[in-house]
């Protein structure tokens, strides 16, 4: 059984109809410890006795708000937080992330989403701590193992070099869709990295050399011309 | 400040004029009035002479006046007599009785400075003596003026000094004058500068301007209270949209939860999850209604906060596109990014220019449903200080006369026609946008020849 699913998740929202549903959802994808609260005094006893395992707060409550009922949590439990507000303003989304919560959904949101978002949380916060592994993938017979830094094809192997790695990495993370040479510079050299983009050119070309069976004719790592770079669709090998 | 100035200057400029009129005036006067009937008729000194010319020995040793020399010595009512060589009278006419008939060396001294008993006396040489011609007593008063010659020598840089006295003394008078007419509408200037600029303005009341100081005042109560008026309206508004789209919020959430879940359920016959999902799709475009209409509000009423970076357009542009190429943009569109200046950087809030450009990109994809191509282009703009962000498509365009109107608020009094396609927030949005960072968006179309959308922002 999903470790995350026995966890004591607490719902405070001043309107029932939202609480039921938001409850029915987590019911639905199995969480059977549900609490919930209506305002700000039932939530705060509730954490103090229940100790549950998360929290998705509302912003606007009958006798406070969600943000100061987290400061008052934040004083005894470092329990995650995710926010569910029907203001979607600036600057409540940086006051609620800045006071510690882990996530902010907006009102009207899909269950899916907030669903989505809490297992996320859930798991970032107590999922086993798994030894985070980069991806090694196909394309068609090289392998890439950014695990490894190399690349693995007939004739041996060849080893990748930090920035081909970054880039190899970030164009992965995005395979199939356009990753723009900035996005691939920021990723590489940082926030101040105007002015890489023929740097990035020359990388590009090291790369298409090692993965490429014709780097002239390029058919994984393609350039899109005026944005940017494209992998086209790799598969993931484990 | 300046005006005060000026005011001073023209001041004491007219008050001068008035000094030169003003003497030139009674230099005229002086002349034409005090000195006109200074005497009756021609001057003693001049009748003398005429009597001199007219009187003459005869053949036999007698002396004569001539006819005309005669009726001038009786129009003045007038005397004369000629001294010979001793003093004796040689001759006589009309000599009153008190008049002596022979006169000492200082009698003649005397009396041809002055009076000869009261008789004013005017003398004239003559070959053969002295002609003395006496007038009616108190009829002349005759002065004598002595100078000492250096005096009489420096008078005109005296006189020249005088005047120059007086220019000064007239600039001095007038300057203080004005000075002090300037201390009393200053306030009033500082105040009506302050009122153009909207600024609060309390100018003291008193002196010779107490009625204008109070205008201004409470011409400047009045702006205050008018804009406090309609800021506290804007809020209200502002507040108003917010209240309402959060109060829609809740509802939808639900709505959407439910629908969504109904599209889930495998055991619901398709056409019920059909149904389920078309209610699921249509809260959606509820809840991006809800959240466009509270940005535009939040934009239109200046309660936007913006964060302001450095932005560069190029790599905007780049991402953009990228973000429509990669979300399964269709066959029909082209999208290309055209960059002129890689180095052009723009304080903007990213998210805001994101949005509008998306705006103008999903903007040309709605109005040209049969598809276009559509050119991103960022340049540095021809004026000085701005940057353009062009987003240029080669559909349908807009006719002209509309393009004013594709910007204002739907339902707005002066939109003519309801936008039809959209909810009509998408071009008003962006011109907002634009506006939040001082810049403006500028829309050129011509039908069939495709619309092109500039958004000009400053540099810093």
């Amino acid at each position: 059984m999903d470790m995350v699913k026995n966890k004591k998740i607490l719902i405070v929202d001043d309107e029932p109809d939202i609480r039921e549903m938001i409850e029915r959802f987590l019911r639905k994808e199995g969480f059977f410890r549900v609490y919930k609260a209506d305002n700000y005094a039932d939530a705060l006893s509730l954490c103090r006795y229940e100790k549950p395992d998360a929290a998705i707060l509302d912003v606007m409550l009958p006798d406070g708000d969600g943000f100061s009922l987290l400061s008052s949590i934040r004083s005894f439990s470092d329990m995650p937080v995710l926010f569910l507000s029907a203001r979607g303003e600036d600057e409540d989304r940086l006051l609620g992330l800045g006071l510690g919560a882990d996530d902010y959904v907006v009102k009207p949101f899909l269950p899916r989403e907030l669903i989505l978002r809490l297992m996320a949380v859930l798991k970032r916060v107590y999922g086993a701590p798994a030894v985070e592994r980069l991806p090694v993938f196909r394309l068609e017979s090289q392998v890439v193992d950014l695990e490894g830094s190399v690349v693995r094809r007939e004739g041996g192997e060849l080893p990748l070099t930090a920035k081909e790695h970054a880039i190899l990495l970030k164009l992965y993370e995005n395979r199939g869709r356009i990753v723009t040479s900035d996005a691939l510079c920021r990723a590489v050299w940082g926030d101040e990295s105007y002015g890489y983009e023929n740097t990035l050119m020359v990388h590009v070309r090291r790369i298409r050399e090692k993965i490429e069976e014709d780097p002239s004719k390029p058919a994984h790592l393609l350039t899109v011309r005026g944005l940017g770079y494209k992998l086209a669709a790799a598969r993931e090998t484990r | 400040m300046d005006g005060a100035v000026r005011i001073l200057r023209r001041f004491v400029g007219s008050t001068i004029l008035v000094s030169v009129v003003l003497l030139v005036f009674n230099l005229i006067l002086l002349g034409s009035l005090i000195f006109k009937e200074i005497r009756e008729g021609p001057s003693p000194e001049a009748v003398v002479r005429q009597l001199d010319g007219g009187l003459a020995k005869d053949g036999r040793g007698q002396y004569g006046l001539s006819e005309e020399s005669h009726a001038l010595l009786k129009a003045h009512r007038a005397w004369a007599m000629l001294l010979d060589g001793d003093g004796a009278v040689r001759w006589g006419e009309r000599l009153p009785a008190e008049i002596p008939r022979a006169y000492t060396l200082t009698d003649v001294a005397k009396f041809s400075r002055y009076y000869l008993m009261e008789y004013p006396v005017y003398v004239w040489e003559r070959e053969d003596g002295l002609l003395v011609v006496g007038y009616p007593k108190n009829s002349y008063g005759k002065y004598q003026l002595d100078f000492l010659v250096e005096w009489l020598r420096s008078l005109p840089l005296r006189l020249l000094l005088l005047l120059l006295c007086n220019a000064a003394l007239a600039l001095a008078v007038s300057v203080l004058i004005g000075a002090r007419l300037i201390r009393g509408i200053r306030p009033l200037i500082d105040g009506i500068h302050a009122l153009a600029k909207e600024k609060p303005v309390r100018v003291e009341n008193g002196g010779l301007f107490s009625d204008l100081s109070q205008s201004i005042n409470s011409a400047s109560r009045m702006l205050q209270d008018k804009n406090e008026a309609l800021k506290a309206r804007d809020e209200a508004r502002s507040n108003w949209i917010a209240g309402v789209s959060h109060d829609i919020r809740t509802p939808l959430s639900m709505i959407l939860g439910y629908a969504s879940e109904l599209e889930e359920r495998e055991e619901l016959p398709a056409e019920a999850r059909q149904q389920a999902a078309i209610i699921r799709r249509q809260g959606e475009r509820l809840r991006s209604l809800v959240s466009d209409l509270n940005l535009v509000s939040m934009l239109e009423y200046e309660m936007q906060p913006l964060q302001l970076k450095p932005i560069r357009i190029s790599a905007l542009a780049r991402q953009a596109a990228s973000d429509f190429l990669n979300d399964g943009l269709d066959d029909r569109y082209a999208i290309t990014v055209q960059v002129q200046d890689e180095s052009v950087l723009a304080p903007g809030d990213e998210r805001l220019l994101y949005r509008a450009v998306t705006n103008l990109i999903q903007n040309s994809i709605r109005h040209n449903p049969e598809g276009c191509a559509i050119e991103l282009r960022t340049l540095r703009s021809p004026d000085e200080g701005f940057c353009h962000f062009v987003v240029s498509d080669d559909g349908q365009g807009i006719p002209r006369e509309d393009l004013p109107d594709v910007v204002k608020l739907p339902y707005v009094a002066g939109r003519k026609r309801p936008s039809r396609n959209g909810h009509g927030l998408g071009l008003p949005m962006v011109a907002r946008i634009a506006q939040a960072h001082r810049g403006d968006l500028i829309l050129d179309s011509d039908p069939g020849a495709g619309l092109r959308a500039v958004l000009r922002l400053p540099l810093s």
